[in-house]
């Protein structure tokens, strides 16, 4: 449903028209991990499976209150860039992104897409399943240093 | 050693399914930051808040802070998302490009570019100046920017364990986030 809903989405995507209404948005429900989208998409911690989860949970907030983008990450591997959380358009460091950090949700909003790159506007999380990508049991904690050494 | 192999084997994935854009690498003078999927670029485009772009939701002043912007590079159209400023530091770039929101700017750093994760059009800015002058400005203004916001949270070592808002969540749910019980369960299977 997901494939299709995308499908759907990118088929329907506009040309910029500059000032107001820039790209037509569709009506999209996903199912998806909020993620710190710099540590996946630049692999500077390591690979893509090592900076989702609870492994990373503690960088992908240090990241989100930094104002790193978040993104959501579907199952397929879609990314959606979050540009809005329920009307909280604080997307470069705010406290709603930061305290669903990690968090996989079911959120029903409006994709975009522009050259290459999704983004979406989350009008509603309609359920939030906490963090359930439990790979820590892989990893460990992703940075070794989230954890200072006098809390181990 | 399991967490070690998967990581290199996922390492050497991204690597080869990597391709980076070079075209705008001319006249860079951007530093490597060792990332399997850079390439510098420098190019000219106009700062802009990427929601605005997007959905026709525009804040004064690209947001004053509080949301994402972007480069619309003038030579393709393309909006390219600015993910990065070049401090190592866990900080994003629109602290950086918030001076020059609406203007048309020259920037330099590096691209990131890698089909394996679905990154195109991504940027860590390193330095910025308006078009048409000499002097750039290196984008390193966001720790200093905090700092300035959060007199409060004023202290010694990194910005990232003083912060208010990130301890208070690591005091309820731990650092895997999962609840201060299971969090002192998983740190002993980790380390005792």
């Amino acid at each position: 449903m997901k494939h299709l809903a995308l499908a759907t989405a990118l088929m329907s995507s506009l040309p910029l028209a500059p000032a107001v209404a820039a790209t037509e948005g569709q009506r999209i429900t996903v199912t998806g991990e909020f993620i710190d989208t710099w540590c996946y998409f630049s692999g500077v911690m390591g690979g893509p499976e090592t900076v989702v989860g609870s492994a990373h949970h503690t960088c992908a907030m240090w990241c989100s209150a930094g104002g790193i983008p978040v993104g959501l990450l579907a199952p397929d591997g879609t990314i959606y860039m979050v540009l809005k959380i329920e009307g909280d358009d604080n997307n470069a460091g705010g406290d709603t992104l930061l305290s669903l950090a990690s968090h996989t949700v079911t959120a029903d909003g409006i994709f975009y897409e522009r050259d290459g790159l999704n983004y979406i506007v989350v009008e509603e999380i309609v359920e939030d399943m906490g963090i359930t990508n439990l790979n820590h049991t892989d990893f460990g904690i992703v940075p070794g240093f989230a954890i200072p050494p006098g809390e181990r | 050693m399991i967490k070690s192999i998967l990581t290199c084997a996922a390492l050497i994935g991204a690597t080869s399914a990597s391709a980076q854009d070079w075209r705008f690498e001319e006249g860079s003078n951007a530093r490597s930051w060792n990332l399997f999927a850079e390439s510098n670029a420098t190019f000219t485009g106009t700062v802009v808040d990427i929601t605005c772009e997007l959905t026709g939701d525009c804040a004064a002043n690209c947001g004053d802070g509080a949301r994402q912007l972007g480069i619309l590079r003038h030579s393709d159209n393309v909006l390219v998302n600015v993910q990065k400023n070049d401090q190592a530091l866990f900080s994003g770039g629109a602290t950086d490009l918030l001076p020059f929101c609406g203007q048309d700017v020259d920037v330099d750093g590096l691209l990131l570019t890698d089909d394996s994760v679905g990154a195109i059009n991504m940027y860590l800015v390193q330095f910025i100046r308006p078009t048409q002058t000499e002097e750039w400005t290196a984008a390193k203004a966001w720790t200093d920017a905090w700092e300035a916001a959060h007199p409060d949270w004023a202290g010694s070592g990194r910005w990232y364990r003083r912060a208010g808002n990130i301890l208070a969540h690591l005091q309820t749910t731990g650092y895997f986030g999962l609840g201060l019980e299971r969090d002192e369960e998983i740190k002993a299977e980790l380390y005792d």
